[in-house]
C-alpha cells in the first residue's frame, strides 16, 4: 500500500514524475501550470526526483532539450500549456513522427486573446491534430495514476509516441483531495525496464542517419514519407489497444480501475446522455445522479478519457446504448461554430447504424466553473431534442451570463 | 619538388622534460652528456614544453641568409648541412632561424645543428614518452589527412562548395565518437543526413530544426553525462539558424554553459533557399531579398557581430576561422575540443559561397584568403579562462577592402561610398576588437552585462 | 635583342631569393640573372673574412655552380646594366646588348656612400663592397703597417678587427660619439669598443675628419678636434647608398632608393620590382619607407618580390624593416634586432635590462603595450631569430609578460616551436 497525502493535481503530476524516475525533466513556468514546474524542481532539490533538471530560456528549448535526451535514451517530462504549447508548437508537432516517447502535462488553459491566464481546453484541443496521445483527467487521484501509466503507454514497442496527460487549469491545478501515492517498487516494477531509444537514436555505437531527407516527386521519397505516415498512424491506433491493457494492469495492480478510452456512467437503462471530458465530470456525474434518482429522468454521462487517438468504436457503442446526446465542451472549434469535441461525435455517428440527435454545449471558458446547475440545462436541453425538439444549428454557450 | 623529407617532430604534451633527448644528442655528437652540446634543446616556461631544434625546413631560412654559402639542403635526405670550412661564423643564421634550430655552442666557439645523427636520430630513440617522432614533413602536415574523412563521397554540395570543406576537416578532426547536428541549411541541403535512409555522415547525424540546435544537443549531452558516456556534440550551424531564428536556443544554451563545439557556418545569407537576406548578410551585399535597382543597393545595415556577441555570453571558447587557414582552423578545433568538456566552444568560419555570392569555385580560397588580409575577417579566440581576445592571425597592413569585394559577384553594383563605408565598418571593427584584447576591458564588460 | 620573361638584374641575397620564389611556382617559365661583375653570386657581407684570409676568393659563392643549369635559370656574368627603357620592357647593358623582359627586378644592391671631405678626391683609399674591392684592401694591406678606418659602422669594425688580425696598427674615426650607432645603445657600444680598445686598435669618436691630404705613400687626417691622424692605408666605410645610377630618365621612382610599395613593385613605372639593400621600403615601426641595407631584409624582399612577379597568391605583403644583425668580435657575439637602442627613461617603452660589463655581458629587451620590440644582447644565450619572430609577428606576450622577463630564452622557444607542428 502506498501512503494517503492532500495535494492539489500539479503536486499529484509530480508525485507522478517522481515515481516514473525520469531522466530529465525541462520545465519553464507558465499559469497555471507553474506549481508543477516548482514542485517538480523541489522534488528535484530534495532528491525526490533523481533527474537532470533542465531549466532552459522557453518552452521551445524545454522540448527540443528532451528530444536530445530522448534521442540518446533518456525517460522525460515536462509540462506546458496556453501560449507556452503555443510556443512549444514547433518541436511538438515533429516529436510523434520522431516518434519519441516523451511524456508532458498540459495544465489546461484558455487561448488569448483577451487575455486570460484561467483554465479552458482551447490549448490542448487546438494540438490535437499532431499525433500526440491526448488524455483528460477527471481528478487529481487519476492524474497521478495517469502520469505514471502515461510513459508506460509512450515507451510501449506498438506506440512509441509522445504522450498529454492533460488536467484543467485552475480545478485541478489547484484543487486539493486526498490521494494516494503508490509505492515506488511498485511502480518500478509496474513501468519495467525503460528503452527509449531502440528505435531511432543519436549514439556514436549505434549511428545513423536520424531523419534523413525525403527526395521529392519522381523518385522513392513520397512513397517513403507514406510509409512513415502510415506507421505513425498505426501507433495511434495501437495506442488505444495498448491504453487499455495499461489501465487494466493499473487497475489489477493498484485497485483503481479508471476507463481508458471512454467512462458509461448510468447508461444502463438511459434514454440519452451528457458527454463530458476532463474535470466537469464530476458535476456532471452529481447532475446526472440527481436527475435521474430524485427527478427519475432517464439520462446517463459519457466522459471521453482519451481524445487522441480518437477511440471512436468504445464511443459508438456508449453512443448505441442511447436516443440522444448533449456534448459540453471545454474550448470552441471556430471552424464549425461548436464544441470540437461535438463535431468529432457528430462525425462518429456516421458508424452508427442509426444516427442520434446531439447538442453542442460550450462550458467553463477563462476558468468558469461549470456547476450542477449547468447540467441541469444541458439534461433539460438534451431531454427536449430526444423529445422530437429542433436541433439548433449553434451552441448553447453556458456562462454567457455567469 | 613534392619530395616527402623527414623531420623531427615534437608532441609537447607527451613531454615532461626529462632531458634524456638532450644528453643522448650531445652524447652521440660530443662524446659527453653536457647539454652544451646538444642540438635539441627542450625547455620548460609557464608550464609548456617547447622544442629548440631545426626543423630541415622545406623553404630554410638559414640557407638563404648564410652568405658564406655554408649551409644547404641536401636533395637527398632533406637534412640542412653545416659545412664547418665554410662557416664564417658571422651568426647570421641564428638571427634568420625562427626555431632557434641552429645555436652558438660555448665550448666549440662556433654554430651547431642538428645533421640527423646519419639517418637514425638519436634522440628520438632515447624519448621514452614518445615526444619525439620521426616523419616524414608531408606526414605532419597531413597528419588530419589520416584521419577518417566521416564524410561519405560525393554528398550534393555545389561545385568549390566551402560548407563541404569545412565539414570533412571539422569531422576529421573531432572524429565519431560525437552526435552531429545538422540544422536546415546548406549543411542539410548537401545531404549529412542522407537521402531516402542512405546517411552522408558516418557518425550519428540528425537535422535538429532550424530554430533548436543547440537545446537538442545540449539535450542529449547532458543524458550521455548522466549515464557516465563521453561523447562529443557538435553542430553546423548555418548563420540563420545561428544568428536569426536559431539564436534564442544558441543564447541560452550558452549561458547555461551546455557543453558542446557550435560551428556556425557563416555563408552571409539563406543560400540554400535561393540566396535570402540573414542578419550576418554584410552590408552593400546584393540577395535575392536585398536587390539592386534604382532605389535599393543590396544590404543598407551591417552583419550581426555573432562571434563578440558569443564572446560576451562567457563562453568557454569562441574563435573565428577560414579554411583558407586550415592550420588556424585544426589549432582552434583542438581547443574547441578540449574546451567543449567544460562548457560551449563557438566557432564561428567564414565561408565563402561560389553559388550565391557569385564568384568562380576556383577562387574560393583566394577569397577566404583576401576576407583575412583586408581584415574583413579578422582571426581571433578568446579563451574564458584567459579572459580576452588574441589575434591568431594579426593583419597590421591590411589590404584594401576593394581587393576583396572586386572578387566577388554580389558586390558588383557597389560605387564609392558603400566601399568607403565597408572600409570604415572594417576599420571600426578591428579597433573594437582591439579593445577585447586587453583582459581589463573583457573583464570590465562582463560585469557590466 | 635578348628576352626573358623574367629578368633579375644583381645575383646577390635579393636576386637569389626572388628566383627561388618564382621557381617554387613556375619551375619552367624563362629566368635571366644579369650580374655586373665577373664572378659567380656572393655576398658583400664575407668580404671582412676575404680580407682577413679566413676565407678563400674562390669558396665564398653562395651557389653550386650547377644548380642555375638545374634550374633552367640563364646566369649572365659580367652583365651590367646601364639603362632602363620601362615603356618598352628593356634594359641596356654596358656591352650595348639589349634585353627585353615581361618582368624585371631591380636587386642591384648599394654602393659605399663616400663622405664630402676635402682632399679626399685626391687621395687613393679603399672601400670595401665588392670582391675586387676586397682583393685590393687584402693586396695593399701586405704592404700597410697602419690602416686608418673612417666609419665605425658594421663593415667599419669588421674591416678593422681583420687588419689588426693581419698585422697593421688600426685607428678607427667615427664622427658620433660612439661605435656601432644603428645596432647598440651607449652602454652596449661602450662594452664593444673596450674589446676593441683591449686589443690595441684605438677608436675615435665624436670626430669628424675635416681634410685629408696624401704625401708620399701616407695619407693625412686633420680632424675636428684639431688632432691629425696619418696612416698607409685608408678604408673608407661610411656608410652605402643604393645603386640606383642606371635608372636616371627610366621613370623608376628613387629617392634615397627605388620606392617600392608592399609587395616590392617600384613606383613610377609597371612590371618593375626592386628588393634589397636598393630599396626603399616600408618600415615596421610605422616609420616612412627607408633602405633597409641588411642580409635578412635583402632575402625577405627579394621573396615577396618573386612571389610577385609570379603571381603567388600565398603572398603576404611586407610587413616593414627594421634593423637586425648579428656582429661577432673578437670572439665575442653581439646581436640587435628591432628598437634595442631604446633607453630606460623613454614613455611607452618597458626596458629589461641585464648588465654584467666584469663578465662582458649586457642583455636587453624593450617592450611597447604587451609587445616585444627590441632586443640585444652581447654574449648572452638568447635566440636572435627567435626575438625577431616575436616582434615581427607581433606576438602578444601580456599575458606571459612575467614568465618571459624571467625566462625569455625558455619563454621565446616554447612560444615558436608552438606555431612550429
Ligand atoms: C663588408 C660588408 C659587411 C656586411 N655585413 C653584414 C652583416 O654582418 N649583416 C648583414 O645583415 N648585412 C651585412 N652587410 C650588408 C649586406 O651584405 C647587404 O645588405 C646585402 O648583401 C644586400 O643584398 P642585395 O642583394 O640587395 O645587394 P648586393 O649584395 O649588394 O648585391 C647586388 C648585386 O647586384 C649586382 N649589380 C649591381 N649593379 C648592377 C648593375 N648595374 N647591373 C647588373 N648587376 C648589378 C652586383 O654585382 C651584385 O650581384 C654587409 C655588407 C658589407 C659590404
Ligand atoms: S636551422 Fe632553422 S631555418 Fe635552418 S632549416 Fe633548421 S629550422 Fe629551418
Ligand atoms: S654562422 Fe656560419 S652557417 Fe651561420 S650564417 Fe654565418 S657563415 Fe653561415
Amino acid at each position: 500500500m502506498g501512503k494517503v497525502i492532500v495535494c492539489d493535481g500539479n503536486e499529484a503530476a509530480a508525485w507522478g514524475v517522481a515515481l516514473a524516475r525520469p531522466d530529465m525533466v525541462a520545465v519553464y513556468p507558465i499559469t497555471p501550470q507553474s506549481s508543477l514546474a516548482e514542485y517538480i524542481s523541489q522534488f528535484v532539490a530534495d532528491g525526490i526526483i533523481k533527474a537532470d533538471l533542465m531549466d532552459v530560456e522557453g518552452e521551445h528549448s524545454v522540448l527540443s532539450v528532451l528530444q536530445g535526451a530522448a534521442l540518446a535514451g533518456a525517460r522525460t517530462f515536462t509540462a506546458s500549456c496556453g501560449q507556452g504549447l503555443a510556443f512549444m508548437f514547433e518541436p511538438y508537432f515533429r516529436t510523434p513522427p520522431l516518434r519519441l516517447p516523451i511524456v508532458m502535462s498540459i495544465v489546461t488553459r484558455d487561448g488569448i486573446t483577451p487575455q486570460s491566464v484561467w483554465g479552458g481546453q482551447q490549448d490542448a484541443m487546438t494540438v490535437r491534430e499532431t499525433g500526440w496521445v491526448h488524455m483528460h483527467c477527471e481528478n487529481v487521484q487519476e492524474v497521478l495514476d495517469t502520469v505514471i501509466m502515461a510513459f508506460k503507454i509512450a515507451e510501449h514497442r506498438d506506440v512509441m509516441l509522445p504522450v498529454n496527460v492533460n488536467h484543467d487549469g485552475n480545478y485541478l491545478s489547484y484543487g486539493v483531495e486526498k490521494v494516494e501515492v503508490p509505492d515506488q517498487e511498485e511502480v518500478d516494477v509496474f513501468l519495467g525496464e525503460k528503452n527509449v531509444n531502440w528505435h531511432v537514436a543519436l549514439d556514436p555505437e549505434r549511428p545513423m542517419g536520424v531523419d534523413p531527407l525525403t527526395g521529392g516527386a519522381g523518385g522513392i521519397g513520397p512513397s517513403l514519407f507514406v510509409k512513415y505516415r502510415k506507421g505513425l498512424c498505426r501507433g495511434m491506433q495501437n495506442a488505444l489497444r495498448v491504453i487499455e491493457e495499461v489501465h487494466r494492469e493499473w487497475g489489477e495492480r493498484f485497485g483503481r480501475k479508471w476507463a481508458p478510452l471512454v467512462e458509461e456512467y448510468r447508461l444502463d437503462g438511459a434514454d440519452y446522455a451528457v458527454v463530458t471530458i476532463g474535470s466537469m465530470s464530476g458535476a456532471g456525474k452529481d447532475a446526472v445522479d440527481m436527475a435521474r434518482d430524485e427527478e427519475g429522468k432517464r439520462v446517463g454521462l459519457i466522459k471521453m478519457k482519451t481524445f487522441r487517438p480518437f477511440p471512436r468504436k468504445a464511443l459508438c457503442e456508449a453512443l448505441s446504448k442511447v436516443k440522444a446526446a448533449g456534448v459540453v465542451d471545454r474550448s470552441v472549434s471556430f471552424g464549425w461554430n461548436s464544441g470540437p469535441m461535438y463535431q468529432e461525435i457528430l462525425s462518429s455517428m456516421y458508424f452508427l447504424s442509426t444516427p442520434i440527435p446531439a447538442i453542442s454545449f460550450i462550458g467553463g471558458l477563462a476558468g468558469a466553473d461549470i456547476t450542477v446547475d449547468h447540467f441541469r440545462r444541458v439534461i433539460d436541453e438534451t431531454q427536449r431534442v430526444l423529445e422530437g425538439g429542433e436541433v439548433a444549428s449553434e451552441p448553447i454557450w453556458l456562462n454567457e451570463s455567469t | 619538388m613534392g619530395k616527402g623529407y623527414k623531420t623531427i617532430a615534437f608532441y609537447p604534451q607527451r613531454c615532461d622534460g626529462c632531458q634524456k633527448c638532450v644528453e643522448a644528442c650531445s652524447e652521440f655528437h660530443a662524446g659527453s652528456t653536457d647539454p652544451v652540446h646538444s642540438r635539441i634543446k627542450v625547455v620548460e616556461a609557464g608550464g609548456a614544453f617547447g622544442l629548440a631544434l631545426c626543423r630541415q625546413c622545406g623553404e630554410p631560412q638559414c640557407v638563404m641568409n648564410c652568405p658564406a654559402g655554408a649551409l644547404e639542403k641536401d636533395t637527398e635526405t632533406g637534412v640542412i648541412k653545416w659545412d664547418r670550412d665554410r662557416c664564417v661564423n658571422c651568426h647570421i643564421c641564428t638571427l634568420a632561424c625562427p626555431y632557434a634550430g641552429i645555436t652558438y655552442n660555448v665550448v666549440s666557439e662556433e654554430v651547431m645543428k642538428c645533421d640527423f645523427c646519419e639517418g637514425d636520430p638519436a634522440c628520438v630513440k632515447a624519448c621514452p614518452l614518445g615526444a619525439l617522432e620521426l616523419k616524414r614533413g608531408a606526414e605532419i602536415f597531413n597528419e588530419w589527412a589520416e584521419l577518417e574523412d566521416l564524410v561519405v563521397p560525393g554528398i550534393s554540395a555545389c561545385l568549390g562548395c566551402n560548407s563541404e570543406l569545412v565539414l570533412r576537416h571539422t569531422l576529421r578532426r573531432v572524429g565519431s565518437n560525437v552526435v552531429v547536428a545538422t540544422p536546415p541549411g546548406c549543411m542539410a541541403g548537401v545531404g549529412t543526413v542522407g537521402v531516402n535512409g542512405k546517411t552522408g555522415v558516418k557518425a550519428p547525424v540528425f537535422h535538429p530544426l532550424l530554430t533548436n540546435t543547440a537545446a537538442m544537443l545540449a539535450g542529449a549531452k547532458r543524458y550521455y553525462k548522466r549515464i557516465g558516456r563521453d561523447v562529443t556534440m557538435i553542430a553546423f550551424g548555418g548563420d540563420g539558424g545561428t544568428a536569426d531564428v536559431g539564436f534564442q536556443s544558441l543564447s541560452g544554451a550558452a549561458e547555461r554553459g551546455e557543453q558542446m563545439i557550435y560551428i556556425c557556418v557563416d555563408n552571409e545569407g539563406y543560400m540554400n533557399t535561393g540566396v535570402q537576406r540573414s542578419s550576418t548578410t554584410p552590408y552593400g551585399a546584393w540577395t535575392s531579398t536585398t536587390p539592386v535597382g534604382t532605389v535599393l543597393r543590396g544590404k543598407s545595415r551591417d552583419a550581426k557581430p555573432m562571434p563578440l556577441l558569443m564572446v560576451m555570453h562567457n563562453c568557454e571558447y569562441v574563435a573565428t576561422a577560414s579554411t583558407a587557414f586550415m592550420e588556424d582552423y585544426y589549432r582552434k578545433l583542438e581547443k574547441a575540443i578540449e574546451a567543449a568538456r567544460r562548457g560551449m566552444a563557438y566557432i564561428h568560419v567564414f565561408s565563402p559561397c561560389p553559388t550565391g555570392w557569385r564568384f568562380p569555385p576556383s577562387k574560393l580560397i583566394e577569397v577566404g584568403r583576401k576576407a583575412v588580409q583586408t581584415n574583413i575577417v579578422p582571426l581571433w579566440e578568446y579563451e574564458n579562462r584567459v579572459g580576452r581576445i588574441r589575434f591568431t592571425h594579426p593583419v597590421e597592413n591590411p589590404l584594401p577592402v576593394a581587393e576583396y569585394l572586386s572578387l566577388i559577384g554580389k558586390f558588383r553594383h557597389l560605387d564609392e561610398e558603400q566601399i568607403a563605408h565597408i572600409q570604415a565598418q572594417t576599420q571600426r571593427k578591428i579597433e573594437v576588437l582591439k579593445k577585447f584584447t586587453s583582459e581589463q576591458t573583457t573583464t570590465t564588460l562582463h560585469h557590466a552585462a | 635583342m635578348f628576352h626573358s620573361k623574367y629578368l633579375i638584374v644583381g645575383a646577390s641575397h635579393a636576386g637569389l631569393s626572388a628566383l627561388d620564389a618564382i621557381r617554387l611556382i613556375e619551375p619552367e617559365g624563362e629566368v635571366t640573372l644579369l650580374c655586373a661583375e665577373s664572378t659567380p653570386p656572393y655576398s658583400p657581407t664575407i668580404l671582412p673574412y676575404v680580407v682577413s684570409g679566413e676565407v678563400r676568393a674562390e669558396e665564398v659563392f653562395l651557389r653550386r655552380s650547377d644548380r642555375f643549369e638545374r634550374m633552367g635559370v640563364r646566369f649572365e656574368a659580367g652583365a651590367r646594366v646601364v639603362s632602363v627603357q620601362a615603356g618598352d620592357h628593356s634594359v641596356e647593358l654596358e656591352s650595348g646588348e639589349k634585353w627585353e623582359y615581361e618582368k624585371l627586378l631591380l636587386a642591384t644592391g648599394a654602393a659605399p656612400s663616400i663622405p664630402r671631405i676635402e682632399g679626399l678626391e685626391g687621395v687613393s683609399y679603399h672601400v670595401l663592397r665588392t670582391l675586387e674591392d676586397a682583393e685590393k684592401l687584402r693586396a695593399a694591406m701586405s704592404a700597410a703597417k697602419e690602416a686608418i678606418v673612417l666609419g665605425a659602422g658594421l663593415i667599419g669594425m669588421h674591416a678593422a678587427e681583420n687588419m689588426l688580425k693581419a698585422g697593421l696598427k688600426v685607428r678607427v674615426v667615427e664622427a658620433l660619439d660612439q661605435v656601432l650607432p644603428a645596432y647598440f645603445d651607449p652602454r652596449g657600444a661602450d662594452l664593444i669598443e673596450r674589446a676593441f680598445l683591449e686589443q690595441g686598435i684605438e677608436i675615435l669618436t665624436g670626430e669628424r675628419v675635416e681634410g685629408v691630404a696624401q704625401s708620399g705613400g701616407r695619407v693625412e687626417l686633420s680632424l675636428s678636434s684639431g688632432k691629425t691622424l696619418s696612416g698607409d692605408l685608408l678604408l673608407v666605410s661610411t656608410g652605402v647608398k643604393p645603386r640606383t645610377e642606371y635608372l636616371k630618365g627610366s621613370g623608376v621612382e628613387v629617392e634615397e632608393g627605388v620606392v617600392v610599395d608592399d609587395r616590392m613593385r617600384a613606383g613610377g613605372v609597371e612590371d618593375v620590382w626592386a628588393a634589397g639593400d636598393v630599396a626603399q621600403a616600408r618600415g615596421f615601426f610605422g616609420d616612412s619607407k627607408r633602405v633597409n641595407a641588411t642580409v635578412l631584409s635583402a632575402v625577405e624582399q627579394g621573396r615577396i618580390a618573386g612571389m610577385d612577379m609570379v603571381g603567388d597568391s600565398a603572398l603576404q605583403p611586407y610587413g616593414g624593416g627594421m634593423a637586425v644583425n648579428t656582429y661577432t668580435f673578437f670572439k665575442h657575439r653581439a646581436f640587435s634586432v628591432g628598437m634595442g637602442k631604446v633607453s630606460e627613461s623613454e614613455d611607452d617603452f618597458e626596458v629589461d635590462q641585464v648588465y654584467l660589463p666584469s663578465s662582458f655581458c649586457y642583455q636587453k629587451l624593450v617592450f611597447s603595450g604587451g609587445y616585444l620590440v627590441g632586443a640585444s644582447g652581447i654574449n648572452t644565450e638568447l635566440d636572435p631569430g627567435v626575438l625577431y619572430q616575436l616582434i615581427r609577428r607581433k606576438v602578444n606576450l601580456e599575458e606571459e609578460k612575467g614568465v618571459f622577463s624571467a625566462k625569455p630564452l625558455e619563454m621565446g622557444r616554447v612560444l615558436m616551436s608552438q606555431v612550429w607542428r
